[in-house]
């Protein structure tokens, strides 16, 4: 596919004719050095040096809350109707950590049995990311786990080179979005200063926590009882937060609701987090993971163990939000490092 | 599941659509501030009123009731004998009683009054001769009488009414959320408190609230209640953040004195 | 606005449920209700140790084992403890109520792997329900298998289910039967024991049995014991795990098994052999 450029004062123009066609969401601070993705129309309001947003673009793939059956009894029986809720919508300032993370939850929901809500929706966002040139904190380890650099999942992709973006164009309709807009094509010499920061990058991204990541399944193979996991669960306040930031969390709850009429109703599917004391907990009282501990274990095989099994990759993007998240002070990094120490 | 309050157990069918259910509202030591709420449901009340029949409301209307109820809400802490029996006496005529706002559930800021000596406090509220007025230590509902559903919060979030009232008028249990306030603050994308330098109550106190105060620029107060399991390690969220932990149980025991009361004695808290 | 929420009807949705009306239920503990119920729209088509997501009206859901065997056509059955929200409610539904239903979910028990084998069952407490969808199949292909072994374990006499079709076990010249309860009450005249005390009685070919155990989470690792003791080979002890499984469909996570391996007990399982699960550290 073809590379194009958008000068850095076209921004604001490329935004307002985007919103014109669709919804556009993009990184915006929202103080205290936080950011979220929300609703722009233009591009003063987008954050564009952003430490990765509260909550990952995953909540415009599987939203917080989302209706998936509508139904209703009375006289004349039992009624239903399975529903889907979309937007078109592009995502505009994706990092390479949140297209990874999207990719993961896209391999999910496209297993069967599938996922329609998830796939229709899918279907309705355009993806535009944005290339780090450099870390956006401490706790980002996304070199760790070969998440720093593009590898598709997106319709454009903006690098910075200087005073101007060079976008990757990965689908046709990313073709005909910046065909439309009448976008230039790149030159030589803006994909020669492509591979050069691309080369730049190289030197700052490198393994952040000094255990290659080709160690990690031998270390986790025999991690199911470290001592570790008491460490972690002895500060865990079992609040939920890693695992709701989290790109490639998915796990949720159902739950039916009627109306006052007590007649119509509707089954709901909200976000859920296996930190939660009672996410593994049966009828009759059982908690099947009733410590801390035990749930930290969890969300960790979870990201950098199950994962490799099914879809032959990490379900950790090295974000960092899970780590800048938690007011316990668990540390994402720490905690690899000192499983490897471990098993060494 | 876990559930915070057991709700009593279900009748085993809803009540019939085509009577309605008798519904009445009784204060207790409160501000009435809660039972506004309910004023406040916009359009929702006029759905609500469609589904049950008020006979006792005193915020709006008044009206005298003598036979049993089919749903009371009893808003207000038990701060007196006379109160006590007032309530044992409703509850002999009530099918289900929901304990209604966080003076009803946890005793709320009038727990507040536990924190000094009897005497002394009475002294300083009636004056010499405050022997005349009757008082005692405050309670929260479930202390004094069997509560089968729960509405928490100082005031009742309108949303969790609805689900309550719903949850009743088909006899189902009702859980109230035990997860930390957190777990709601962070979907809404709140910039969490203590970033701001604030301390918060939301890690030790039940969600279900949709985290209000905070999507307000509010800190969590703790007004919904402690979680049933609150982590053992706030000590590390504590020092993370350079807080005194007698920061945080005082900020507590704004709304939670009267959990004390149903602690067995000699557990400390 | 250029866009705006779009709400469409999604055909072929996993969410959608099937109706099930309850064609006949019976009490049959305080604690636990039987009831049979046919699809409007044609068989369950289950396995033996499948099971399905029951829907009461607003209420919500629960997975509910298949306690009847496929060969029994028409209808399905389940028996439901009345341990939770929805399963409390269950049970004040009765003939003539409906249910929505979703399923049947799971993997089954491998009979094509124990055809031509022996068999020894043991159940304990609801595990009876699971276990009985596999002998009601097993009796009615009884020359598929070799010798058939019962053990049955529950916690006083009265706590015994399906005690009618117990008795007729029990008179079977090709089945040997056996039960134990854990406390006695002045009519019961058989053993008097946790069910583990049944197996070293138990004459098996370890080489050529399956055991099929299914009882309450605490049973599994002395009935194991036992049974490996015997040289029952690990592969040939089958399972059936009790988790919170909420979609069915291997995604939401509830019912996933501490393992090294990424075993969903809704769709891996819930019938393991040992052999898969005995890693677990909550076996």
């Amino acid at each position: 596919m073809n590379q194009h450029i958008l000068k850095k004062e076209e921004l604001d123009a490329f935004i307002k004719k985007l919103a014109k066609r669709m919804k556009v969401v993009a990184p915006v601070a929202k103080g205290y050095d936080n950011f979220a993705f929300a609703e722009v129309t233009s591009a003063d309001e987008i954050a564009l040096k952003y430490v990765p947003t509260i909550l990952p673009p995953k909540k415009y793939f599987m939203p917080v809350r989302e209706k998936v059956l509508e139904f209703s009894a009375d006289a004349k029986g039992f009624t239903q109707k399975p529903v889907v809720e979309y937007e078109e919508t592009a995502i505009f300032g994706v990092h390479t950590c949140d297209l990874a993370g999207i990719s993961c939850l896209n391999m999910v929901f496209s297993e069967r049995p599938r996922d329609y809500n998830y796939l229709t929706r899918k279907d309705h966002l355009f993806i535009i990311g944005l290339e780090c040139l450099s870390y956006c904190d401490e706790h980002a380890s996304c070199a760790l786990v070969n998440s720093h650099l593009p590898n598709g999942g997106y319709d454009l992709f903006f690098t910075d080179l200087g005073d101007k973006w060079i976008i990757h164009v990965n689908t046709q309709k990313g073709e005909d979005l910046v065909e439309g807009m009448g976008l230039p094509k790149a030159s030589a010499a803006d994909l020669a200063a492509l591979e050069q920061a691309r080369a730049a990058k190289r030197e700052v991204f490198k393994n952040e926590i000094g255990v290659e990541a080709k160690k990690l399944p031998g270390i986790f193979a025999k991690a199911m009882k470290s001592k570790v996991w008491h460490g972690v669960g002895e500060r865990c306040v079992s609040c939920g937060n890693c695992t709701n930031v989290c790109p490639t969390c998915y796990c949720f709850d159902m739950a039916d609701s009627v109306g006052l009429d007590l007649r119509t109703g509707a089954r709901t599917r909200t976000w859920d987090s296996c930190q939660f004391e009672t996410f593994a907990k049966v009828a009759g009282n059982e908690n099947f993971r009733e410590e801390r501990s035990e749930r930290q274990r969890h969300r960790y095989f979870r990201k950098f163990s199950f994962p490799l099994d099914k879809f032959n990759r990490f379900f950790c993007t090295g974000c960092g939000r899970c780590t800048r998240t938690c007011m316990a002070k668990i540390n994402l990094k720490e905690t690899l490092k000192e499983l490897a120490a471990e098993h060494n | 599941m876990k559930t915070a309050n057991k709700p009593a157990k279900a009748p085993a069918k809803a009540p019939k659509a085509a009577a309605k259910p008798k519904v009445a509202f009784f204060d207790f030591a409160s501000c009435e501030g809660c039972q506004l709420q309910i004023t406040n449901l916009g359009e929702t009340l006029l759905d609500i009123l469609g589904a049950i029949d008020v006979v006792e409301f005193r915020e709006a209307i008044s009206e005298k009731w003598d036979k049993d109820y089919d749903v009371v809400f009893i808003e207000g802490s038990i701060g007196d004998h006379h109160a006590e029996e007032r309530l044992k006496k409703i509850r002999a005529r009530a099918k289900v009683l929901i304990a209604y706002g966080a003076c009803a559930c946890t005793g709320g800021v009038n727990g507040m009054k536990n924190s000094f000596k009897l005497d002394e406090i009475r002294e300083h509220v009636y004056g010499p001769d405050y022997k005349w007025f009757d008082s005692t230590p405050t309670k929260a509902v479930h202390q004094v009488v069997k509560v089968d559903y729960f509405i928490n919060g100082c005031p009742v979030y309108a949303p969790e009414i609805l689900e309550v009232v719903k949850h009743a008028l088909r006899g189902l249990p009702y859980t109230v959320p035990d997860n930390p306030v957190c777990s709601e603050c962070k979907l809404n994308e709140n910039v969490c408190m203590y970033e701001r330098g604030v301390a918060c109550l939301g890690p030790w106190t039940k969600a279900g609230c949709n985290s209000w105060c905070v999507n307000n620029g509010n800190i969590c107060y703790g007004c919904r209640g402690e979680v049933s399991n609150p982590s053992k390690a706030a000590q590390d969220v504590i020092t993370k953040y350079n807080l005194k932990p007698e920061l945080i149980k005082n900020k507590f025991d704004m709304y939670n004195k009267c959990k004390e009361n149903d602690q067995k004695p000699g557990k400390g808290k | 606005m250029p866009t705006q929420l779009v709400k469409e009807e999604i055909k072929n949705s996993n969410w959608k449920l099937r109706t099930g009306r309850i064609i006949a239920a019976k009490q049959m503990t305080p604690a636990e209700k039987w009831f049979d119920i046919a699809l409007d729209d044609g068989e369950l088509d289950h396995e033996p140790g499948q099971f399905v997501q029951v829907e009461i009206f607003g209420v919500g859901e629960a997975p509910i084992s298949v306690c009847s065997s496929p060969t029994r056509k028409g209808s399905f059955e389940l028996t439901v403890r009345a341990a939770g929200r929805l399963t409390k409610h269950m049970h004040s539904l009765g003939k003539g109520d409906v249910v929505g239903i979703r399923g049947p979910f799971g993997k089954p028990f491998p009979v094509k792997l124990m055809s031509g084998n022996d068999l020894l069952f043991v159940a304990g407490g609801l595990g009876i329900a699971p276990l009985r969808s596999l002998i009601n199949y097993v009796m009615d292909n009884r020359k598929e298998f070799g010798k058939v072994d019962i053990l049955l374990g529950c916690r006083t006499p009265k706590d015994m289910l399906f005690g009618d079709e117990v008795k007729v076990w029990e008179k079977r010249l090709d089945v040997n039967f056996n039960c134990t309860v854990d406390r006695t009450d002045p009519d019961w005249k058989g053993n008097v024991g946790l069910i583990t005390t049944l197996i070293p009685g138990v004459t098996i070919n370890p080489e050529r049995t399956f055991s099929v155990v299914v009882g309450p989470p605490i049973m599994y690792k002395f009935v194991i014991a036992e049974l490996l003791k015997k040289g029952v080979p690990e592969k040939q002890i089958v399972l059936s795990l009790e988790r919170h499984m909420k979609c069915g469909m291997g995604k939401c996570g509830h019912c996933q098994i501490d393992h090294p391996k990424n075993y969903y007990c809704c769709k891996d399982g819930p019938t393991f052999t040992y052999d898969e699960v005995k890693d677990s550290p909550k076996l």
